[in-house]
């Protein structure tokens, strides 16, 4: 977690969910790129985010990618946020004695189904060995984990708009990540509602 | 003789072992958090009241934070036993000062002191945090905070303690505008005059959020506020405009009364 | 019947029947053999005059020092055995600065007034290893300057240890008769250039020698530039104010 640094924030809102990370990729201290997006799409209502070991954020992603198509091509359908995170989990759990240094982040807005026609906005986070929690405010993960929890649990309330939950979002995201060395260098915010997914690049302080 | 044969060997044979060597640690970690917050006109310095060691509660009232004298307040926060003792020390240079100098000690060379009493055990420190609080000698609020060996510095707002990463970048958005700009053509932002109203709500939340996530925080609250000499305590004494659950009590002056008010607002946390 | 005076004249730190520590009041005579030494406190600041004895013509008149820098809120001057005096002002000077260190502010003038005097009785046998204390009392008096949030002061210490403020003050050879000059032409809403030409008069008048730049010292504490000692330009211009 401590090598290369990085955070990830998802919030619920009402009808909707923001996943955020910042941009930071790093050797210890010393800051190597501002690029390095850690929040992935599964499909336009799923993205999630792996802070942690940066080899296992493109191992992880790239394999996640591979059982996401193969579901879609076996079932027929989206992967729901439920199931990718149950997904997620047992495939960390395989590697329970060599794990993956990364604990993922999910956001998603479920699809209506018969059996379940409202079906409510869903988060997830996981340790590095799959076990999951599924909260109904936020979840944070990264290096600048506990700043996030303060600053979350601060400013966070229930059933936000779509703009204001993006507001409280990149909020929390900023000024958690500016209290931590090895997280910042720029973040990235998607919203995602019914209607659209909105993905915003955050202005932010680079040191 | 047959009697007493011959013990076993291994009974005989020095012990192959090191001897263990046992050492003496004389510091521990007494959890909890204090955060003090300036206003223009008026000082706030809190801290929750748990004293923990590992995962268990020692106590769920001990005192982090301690009156000096009409104007300044003092917060502790790192080991408890560091902590009382570091407060008795300065209350005591504070008696002598005012012997030998027939004024009461200013904040700002309390601030002093306190740093030179610091540094003077540089290589066996008092294990603790500190933050100063109270009302400078012009009037206005002032908090100074200080490291272990009596580093510090005057700022707007500090947060300190087992909470402090909690704490300190929430406090860096609501009292120093962090990341914040205001809408174009109002007024820009300037930390420190936000009303006490504001502050004691975000003191309050800071506490309640640190007690939420974190099992050294939590049991009681307890909220110092100083005031500038001639400033209306209406906004503390009503109790209509007092959040719900807040026990504000006066507390009486120490030294001739020049006119500054400390006020003691307590709170219960989760005891979780 | 009682021992003899002289009897009781040796221990500095014997008392004589009658209650009395010669020694330092031997000290006290002293300073009457000192250059006198002149201090007026003004709402506007305090200032502080020394009658300089040039006792020959091929001394350099600006060598010799009775005025010195405390802190830059307070200077004193002195009267006696000016060489006493050094050990005073270096110990005043000390903790002022520790003082400054310690508490982020400038010390009192009365505190430093204290801490000079707390110097004044440290003499008599030292026991064994004790801290070497000085043998004999202080043979100096002096007038302490300065300005603090009280506003001005001058303090007068003696050999004794004891300190008192006044508002006017003269010490050295001619004192009675300065001390009655200045009893006579003070006020208390004397101005600060009323103050200069009143101590140059009163030295003047108790002067063997005629007084001029070279044989006299004016300096001042004043809220807005504290202590300074008066240049000679300044110097004789405050003179020139006496002749007319």
């Amino acid at each position: 977690m401590e090598l290369n640094g990085g955070s990830v924030v998802a919030m619920i809102g009402k009808d909707c969910v923001a996943i955020a990370s910042d941009l930071r990729l790093g050797n210890q201290a010393v800051g190597v790129a501002s690029n390095f997006d850690k929040v992935f799409p599964v499909n336009d209502k799923l993205y999630y985010g792996l802070p942690g070991l940066a080899t296992d954020v493109y191992t992880l992603k790239e394999h996640l990618r591979f059982r996401v198509n193969m579901y879609r091509m076996k079932e027929e359908r989206e992967i729901t946020p439920k199931t990718f995170t149950h997904l997620v989990s047992s495939t960390l759990y395989e590697k329970r004695f060599g794990p993956f240094f990364i604990e993922p982040v999910v956001a998603g807005l479920p699809t209506a189904t018969e059996l379940d026609p409202h079906p409510k906005p869903f988060i997830s986070t996981m340790d590095t060995i799959g076990c999951i929690t599924t909260p109904k405010d936020f979840a944070v993960a990264g290096t600048a984990q506990d700043k996030l929890y303060g600053v979350a649990e601060g400013l966070w309330e229930p059933d936000l708009e779509p703009e204001d939950l993006f507001e409280t979002i990149s909020q929390t995201l900023l000024n958690a990540v500016d209290r931590d060395a090895l997280s910042g260098w720029g973040a990235v915010v998607h919203i995602i509602t019914h209607k659209e997914v909105i993905t915003r690049t955050l202005r932010a302080r680079m040191d | 003789m047959a009697l007493y044969s011959q013990p076993p060997m291994s009974y005989t044979q020095e012990p192959t072992t090191a001897p263990v060597e046992h050492r003496f640690n004389p510091y521990s970690d007494n959890g909890g958090s204090i955060l003090a917050i300036a206003g223009k006109d008026f000082s706030v310095i809190a801290g929750d009241t748990r004293q923990s060691e590992g995962y268990s509660i020692q106590t769920r009232y001990a005192r982090k934070v301690w009156q000096l004298n009409d104007k300044a307040v003092l917060a502790t926060n790192g080991f408890a036993a560091d902590g009382t003792n570091f407060v008795k020390r300065v209350k005591q240079r504070l008696e002598w000062y005012e012997h030998a100098h027939h004024k009461p000690m200013g904040l700002k060379s309390i601030a002093r002191m306190i740093q030179t009493m610091l540094y003077g055990k540089r290589f066996f420190p008092y294990y603790v945090y500190n933050i100063l609080g109270g009302i400078e000698e012009d009037g206005t609020g002032a908090v100074y905070s200080f490291d272990p060996v009596g580093s510090y510095e005057r700022e707007a707002c500090r947060g300190a303690g087992a909470a402090q990463s909690l704490i300190q970048p929430f406090l860096d958005n609501q009292i120093y505008f962090k990341n914040q700009q205001p809408e174009a053509g109002s007024e820009k932002f300037v930390p420190g005059n936000l009303p006490l109203s504001t502050v004691l709500s975000l003191v309050v939340d800071s506490f309640t959020s640190a007690t939420e996530r974190h099992i050294e925080v939590g049991d009681g609250l307890e909220i110092y506020v100083v005031m500038q000499k001639g400033r209306s305590a209406d906004d503390l004494l009503d109790e209509k405009k007092l959040a719900p659950g807040l026990k504000v009590e006066e507390l009486g002056a120490l030294g001739e009364g020049e006119g500054e008010r400390t006020f003691l607002v307590r709170q219960s946390l989760k005891r979780d | 019947m009682f021992l003899t005076r002289s009897e009781y004249d040796r221990g500095v730190n014997t008392f004589s029947p009658e209650g009395r520590l010669f020694q330092v009041e031997y000290a006290m005579e002293a300073i009457k053999l000192g250059s006198t030494t002149v201090g007026i406190t003004t709402p506007e600041g305090v200032i502080l005059a020394v009658e300089k004895r040039v006792q020959s013509p091929l001394i350099e008149s600006s060598s010799i020092e009775k005025i010195m820098e405390v802190d830059s809120h307070i200077g004193t001057a002195m009267s006696g055995l000016t060489a006493d005096a050094r050990t005073m002002v270096e110990h005043a000077r000390v903790t002022s600065q520790m003082h400054n260190f310690t508490y982020d502010e400038k010390i009192g003038v009365e505190s430093c007034t204290q801490a000079v005097c707390d110097l004044a009785l440290r003499f008599g046998e030292s026991v064994e290893d004790d801290d070497a204390l000085m043998s004999r009392p202080f043979g100096v008096a002096l007038l302490i300057a300065g300005i603090d949030e009280k506003g001005p002061q001058l303090y007068h210490t003696d050999p004794s240890g004891t300190f008192v403020r006044y508002d006017a003050k003269a010490i050295g050879s001619g004192s009675d008769a300065a001390q009655q000059s200045l009893q006579d032409a003070f006020h208390k809403q004397m101005t600060l250039v009323e103050a200069h030409s009143l101590a140059l008069k009163v030295l003047k008048e108790v002067m063997e020698e005629k007084l001029d730049e070279n044989n006299v010292q004016l300096a001042q504490v004043t809220p807005a530039k504290g202590f300074e000692i008066l240049g000679e330009t300044e110097l004789k211009a405050v003179i020139e104010t006496l002749a007319a």
